[in-house]
């Protein structure tokens, strides 16, 4: 599949803008233990709120018909796609509610939007997975894992997030403990990724499948057009095997080994967040540069 | 209704008339719009409905000599080396995934006739159905943003100012050799029912689970050549043995 930038820039922001979000949200209810005054939950909510509305704004980018995308919500029975955009949508006025419920002093009020507003993020981080993992004709991306991964990752990132956010509380407060949450995540995130790695779908369908030919060798003869087409742009994208090699390492140390050493051993927070999302984006171009379509049987591939 | 190709493998020559029948009808029709990018440039493109490719098939040597199979064939040997001609169009499946993910509406399967169709005026151009397409039917028209596909000439099949026999999709009229036929699977008297059930049909990724209608009828068997000579043989048969025999010389 084509790694289109503004994709992959949406699901790695919105997905650790929503985890921030929620942890934000577990950790006002135990404001006074963790010293987090008002200000700076607002802070934080201001964060998270920038970063998942900037990867909207981005997914909206790689849209041919933008004019058209008010028409995106209508299909929640059927599409993910309408599923996300819809809970999306809803994240606001929720988070408006729990805001103002603070603010005015509603106390008989917050617990719900607060749980509300956890089990929304968690649900569009699900809802972003399911639109890849429903596609049967890319065998990488149907699994389980998928949803799995962007909701473990979303949370991943936005409990580095967390400690970074609570750095910006005044000094007298005190240093920040150490961010078990983020280590721990972090923890399991290397090990799912690296079982990701291992374990996903693979090489499912051959070219005889596709054509109905069961035995012996079938290969392409000519591909019938001079040029690219929309079908190799979209779907015809080679990885050097070599090339995934390297960003997989890549992903695996900058995503994951080098935040937990950085939260485990100093409180270099901010450094831990941009180094995760880096480590991130890379680890979201490889799930699309990776991902083989079924239509590249009919281009000649022998198997996908 | 269930409307679709039967598309012939055995006769199909791959000279792409269908796919520049189908540019030329729909590169202007209201449903349409098919647009070419750089067409006389360096690198020529464009989107297509329909798309013609060619494969070589390899035969089986250990396989009799004698008897042609496809995927028809209980067996499913292929002992004869050939190339096949595939053009692939929208199959309009009847679990069209395609329709299922479209978030906006814009993709349809008509319930009258079973065609899959696109709503222009509510794509919003997201690509999502033509990942959800294994057979690659839908082009993204870059000129308006919207995705297109074949509508198995929808804007024909049904203009009752046409005469009966041109009521069929321009690829379908335009083929030399006859090898695109059109019809309703759902009748069981249709050509294209009766074609599908006495030739059989390659089964195409059908382990996805999209029930395409269309169907690609499977190359024949070629006629078994008897190998014995008969038992009393007459002065002509002597006759053409001994010319034979000349000509093997």
């Amino acid at each position: 599949m084509k790694p289109a930038l503004s994709v992959i820039f949406f699901t790695v922001s919105s997905g650790a803008g929503l985890g921030l979000l929620v942890w934000l949200l577990i950790a006002s209810l135990m404001a006074d233990h963790i010293r987090m005054d008002g200000a700076t939950f607002y802070k934080g909510v201001v964060i998270a709120a920038l970063m998942i509305t900037a990867g909207l704004l981005s997914s909206t980018l790689h849209l041919a018909n933008r004019k058209n995308a008010i028409f995106s919500l209508v299909r929640v029975k059927t599409s993910w796609l309408s599923r996300e955009g819809l809970l999306a949508l809803i994240l606001y006025p929720l988070a408006a509610l729990h805001l103002a419920a603070l603010h005015f002093g509603w106390p008989h009020i917050t617990p719900f939007t607060l749980w509300l507003l956890v089990a929304d993020a968690i649900a569009i981080l699900y809802c972003t997975g399911m639109i890849y993992a429903c596609l049967r004709t890319i065998p990488r991306w149907n699994t389980w894992m998928t949803p799995a991964k962007y909701v473990l990752f979303g949370l991943m990132s936005g409990s580095v997030l967390l400690p970074a956010a609570l750095s910006l509380r005044p000094a007298e407060v005190g240093p920040i403990g150490k961010p078990m949450v983020a280590i721990v995540l972090l923890a399991v995130g290397v090990v799912f990724y690296i079982a990701y790695l291992l374990k996903h779908p693979r090489a499912q369908h051959t070219i005889n499948d596709a054509l109905g030919f069961k035995r012996g060798n079938v290969r392409l003869l000519d591909v019938g057009h001079s040029h690219g087409t929309f079908l190799t742009n979209e779907f015809g994208f080679v990885l050097a095997r070599e090339k995934a090699r390297m960003l997989r390492w890549l992903a695996i140390v900058f995503g994951f080994i080098v935040p937990m050493l950085l939260c485990y051993f100093t409180q270099w927070f901010w450094s831990a967040s941009f180094i995760c999302i880096a480590g991130l984006l890379v680890e979201r171009w490889l799930f699309f540069a990776e991902a083989e379509h079924v239509v590249r049987l009919y281009h000649g591939q022998q198997r996908v | 209704m269930r409307l679709g190709l039967a598309i012939d493998l055995d006769t199909c020559v791959g000279c792409h008339a269908c796919a520049v029948a189908c540019k030329e009808w729909n590169g202007q029709s209201l449903m349409g719009g098919a647009p070419d990018y750089d067409a006389w440039g360096k690198a020529p493109s464009g989107a297509w409905y329909n798309r013609i490719r060619h494969y070589e098939i390899e035969g089986d040597p250990t396989y009799s000599p004698y008897r042609c199979g496809s995927s028809s064939d209980a067996s499913e040997h292929q002992p004869l080396s050939k190339t096949v001609n595939v053009p692939m169009s929208c199959m309009h499946c009847e679990e069209a995934h395609c329709v299922t993910v479209c978030p906006t509406g814009a993709s349809y399967k008509r319930a009258e006739d079973g065609i899959v169709l696109v709503d222009p005026s509510r794509c919003m151009g997201c690509n999502y159905c033509s990942w959800a397409c294994p057979y690659g039917a839908r082009e993204l028209d870059e000129d308006v943003g919207v995705m297109k596909k074949c509508t198995l000439c929808v804007d024909r099949i049904y203009d009752e100012q046409l005469a009966v026999e041109d009521r069929q999709p321009a690829c379908v009229l335009a083929c030399p050799t006859h090898a695109r036929h059109f019809g309703d699977y759902d009748d069981p008297q249709s050509k294209v029912s009766l074609l599908a059930e006495s030739r059989g049909k390659q089964s195409m990724l059908d382990d996805l689970g999209y029930k395409p209608t269309n169907a690609y009828l499977s190359p024949r068997k070629p006629v078994e050549i008897k190998a014995e000579l008969p038992i009393r043989a007459g002065l002509s048969d002597k006759a053409k043995a001994f010319v034979n025999r000349l000509i093997q010389l």
